[in-house]
């Protein structure tokens, strides 16, 4: 009955095999046994015959609306159900009888997991597993998003998508202020055929084991819920295989919160090594701004003294060529002059 | 209704983008004035068994990663040093700024009760819930790229002393930004590693967060080209960038993109290899899963690189187009076409179309309000008082 | 003690939300005691 938090998870029948991405694989594997004597519900499906008390008890409990479609009338099993917003169970054939074979139905409502995947996707903690074992759902914290109704691998839960002030989940509780009191769930206490037992759930899986013990013959050798997706408050035996009651089979029996939260331990780790990282790398590239900066300067440097040097001695050329100039422009001045005196005094 | 400007041209009110975006807005504000009076069932086809439709799926899932283009960009400038991308900081984040804003309005439509956003933070909290973390990183990273726009508020504003301490703070908060992203674009994925009944074997992997943030990044400089390439010419006055500094941009964008994909495919190799699920390509939906990953993963991957080989403008702009599609069919894929595909038909789902105004009433303001800020702000262009502090 | 994993995750992950808080604030110090030099004090 133990549940390991964090452990190999065998591929799944559904080929959703979900290696754990646990970066931090503790050494001793933490272990939740749940509450102590918490209450369960078995639900034998093979003396379930459809009469749908259970569904018009619950409304009258929970002060919903009674069924729309009244007991008796056999058409409503044409479709597969789901619980609504105003009917928080509904029970669904599925599989017609024929000649020997009695049909077969089942009630559908929340199943109290042991480890609720809809308390740990809120995120306002709209949800509470309590010491008895019912999940309840406060209205006056929740925000309306709906990833519980998007999680929920039973699609157990409903909205009022048609109400704009104060739309709620709507859900079974499985009858908490009864059984705060001592009495039963509404449905248990309705069935007529002993289909729904309501326990101790440990109690229950004893029960329900020692049933297929002694009917090997009727009931498949499995109590489902009691270790899927790591175990429901609703305990379940059927004459047919539980896939052809849509239920999931060959699911893990790690909880889905465990599954759904193992990526959230490399949240810290980003928190805590990104800051030092990039700041590394910002650090880097000031650093090679840096030295390419100083690269360019000393490369000006060189290049203005070496210019410089190159400037000195291009003036000193001109300044030569210009004193020849200068020397010879001179030379020949005074060359005419003397040659014009020389004329003038001929004359 | 005209108005003359100095130099005598006629500029109306009622250009025709103006009068589109104005009905498409108006109808858009009366089907949620229906949705808060009414309920959500009055104006989507969510249901018990689809509580998420397209308001998630686009508004925020596909939003989110679009808009990643922000932090992509100001982290490659300020913390890797390559500056030739200056002149697209501002647009990107004004960009991403919009796009984080649409995600939060499409949040506002969806939720049950919206007024009540800020309870996990003040009322009470559910740390345990991806969507908490979620919800704690974009509220801080929207008001990291609040920050990061006010530099050219300022400076069109010239509100000096604002400025400087603004651009002060341009280091931090571009870290803090990477970090937010970094945290949030994967959590988005990691929202659905609770669902393994549900979301199809093929995009369900305890990798999805990864594949979240890879695709992110690759969404994001696609919208970058994506924006640029309508930017350049609506803003065509404004911009300062040469045409060849334009182009080295946007390949050098492309080059980024090629890799991101390239690396996005093989990511995506090693889950199905890892998960062993080669054999689930044969079936319907791995046809599907194909389109997906060929059509707009490793196609858009083969057109960047010959754009970047040829330097071919023109096949940028098809390539990025090609990858923001495929990163929303991805999103849309995983929130509800290969979302609850095991339920029978009848209960799947589909948009309603009051749905899609929304979802195009909120993109359209997000253009709008784009528009306006980028032709009054120093987006597009640098302000001359305000030299580079970077 | 905890009874179930969810409220052992409710409050290990509140707590470490508030250490990496703590955390984050604390590295921003860290980084300027660090670096005091470089900025010519």
């Amino acid at each position: 009955m133990s549940m390991s938090r964090r452990g190999f998870v065998g591929s799944l029948a559904a080929g959703a095999g979900a290696l754990s991405t646990a970066t931090t694989e503790a050494t001793t594997v933490e272990h939740f046994e749940g509450y102590p004597g918490r209450y369960g519900l078995l639900h034998d499906t093979t003396l379930c015959v459809g009469c749908r008390s259970c569904e018009v008890a619950c409304a009258k409990v929970n002060a919903l609306p009674e069924p729309e479609q009244p007991m008796g009338d056999l058409d409503v099993f044409e479709k597969l159900r789901r619980s609504t917003a105003t009917a928080f169970t509904v029970v669904n054939r599925y599989q017609d009888g024929d000649g020997d074979e009695p049909p077969v139905y089942r009630k559908l409502q929340c199943m109290h997991c042991n480890e609720p995947c809809c308390a740990t996707v809120c995120l306002v903690h709209a949800f509470t597993k309590t010491p008895e074992g019912p999940i309840l759902y406060d209205p006056e914290v929740c925000i309306g998003c709906r990833y519980c109704i998007m999680a929920c691998p039973y699609y157990a839960l409903a909205y009022e998508y048609d109400n704009p002030i104060d739309p709620r989940v709507m859900r079974c509780t499985m009858c908490y202020p009864r059984i705060k009191e001592g009495l039963n769930p509404g449905c248990a206490d309705a069935c007529p055929a002993g289909a729904i037992t309501f326990g101790r759930r440990e109690d229950l899986i004893e029960v329900a084991r020692d049933r297929i013990r002694k009917f090997p013959d009727r009931y498949i050798n499995h109590v489902f819920g009691e270790y899927e997706f790591g175990g429901t408050s609703w305990l379940m035996l059927a004459g047919i295989p539980f896939r052809e009651l849509d239920l999931e089979e060959g699911a893990t029996h790690e909880s889905l919160p465990a599954i759904g939260t193992s990526y959230l331990s490399v949240v810290p780790l980003i928190v805590t090594i990104y800051p030092g990282l990039l700041a590394g790398f910002y650090a880097f590239t000031k650093r090679k701004d840096k030295l390419a900066k100083a690269e360019l300067e000393a490369a000006l440097a060189e290049a203005r003294a070496h210019g410089e040097e190159e400037a000195k001695a291009k003036l000193a050329l001109a300044a030569e060529r210009a004193k020849k100039d200068k020397e010879k422009a001179v030379e020949t001045a005074v060359r005419k002059a003397l040659a014009e005196q020389g004329e003038g005094g001929s004359s | 209704m005209s108005t003359a400007t100095a130099h005598g041209e006629r500029s109306g009110i009622f250009t025709p983008f103006n009068l589109i975006a104005g009905v498409i807005l108006v109808g858009g504000a009366i089907i949620l004035t229906i949705r808060f009076t009414t309920g959500l069932a009055s104006t989507t086809n969510l249901s018990n068994t689809n509580p998420w439709g397209l308001w998630i799926g686009f508004d925020v899932m596909a939003g989110v990663a679009l808009a990643a283009g922000g932090f992509v960009i100001s982290s490659a400038v300020f913390l890797f040093g390559m500056k030739e991308y200056r002149p697209i900081v501002r647009p990107a984040l004004l960009t991403g700024f919009l796009g984080y804003s649409l995600v939060v309005l499409g949040l506002l439509a969806d939720l049950g009760r919206p007024w009540r956003l800020p309870y996990p933070f003040i009322k009470q909290a559910g740390p345990t819930s991806p969507l908490f973390e979620v919800s704690l990183c974009v509220a801080l990273y929207l008001t990291v790229l609040f920050i990061e726009t006010t530099p050219a508020v300022f400076e069109w504003l010239g509100l000096k002393i604002w400025r400087r301490l603004v651009g002060q703070l341009t280091i931090a908060l571009t870290i803090f930004g990477v970090i937010l992203s970094t945290m949030h674009q994967s959590t988005l994925g990691a929202m659905y590693m609770v669902t393994p009944t549900k979301l199809h074997p093929l995009w369900y992997s305890s990798q999805i967060p990864v594949q979240f943030f890879i695709s992110a990044v690759a969404a994001g400089i696609s919208m970058i080209i994506v924006e640029g390439w309508i930017s350049h010419r609506a803003f065509h006055d404004q911009v300062q960038t040469s045409n060849d500094q334009f182009r080295d941009i946007n390949f050098g964008l492309a080059k980024g993109a090629a890799v991101v994909l390239g690396t996005y495919f093989a990511v995506k190799l090693v889950a199905l290899s890892l998960e062993n699920e080669w054999r689930l390509l044969a079936t319907g939906w791995g046809a599907w899963y194909l389109i997906e990953l060929m059509g707009f993963v490793v196609l858009p991957c083969l057109l960047f690189t010959v754009a970047y080989r040829e330097q071919r403008l023109g096949l940028v702009r098809l390539a990025a187009a090609m990858t923001v599609a495929g990163v929303v069919l991805n999103r849309f894929n995983v929130t509800f076409i290969a979302f609850n595909w095991k339920v029978p038909h009848s209960m799947r789902y589909a948009p309603a179309w009051t749905e899609v105004w929304v979802t195009v009433s909120l993109i359209t303001l997000a253009v709008v309000v784009f528009r306006w800020i980028a032709h009054r702000m120093p987006i597009m262009y640098e302000h001359p008082d305000y030299p580079a502090l970077h | 003690m905890y009874h179930t994993l969810f409220d052992f995750l409710t409050h290990t992950e509140g707590a470490t939300y508030i250490l990496i808080g703590v955390l984050l604030i604390g590295f921003i110090g860290f980084w300027r005691f660090l670096t005091e030099r470089e900025r010519g004090v």
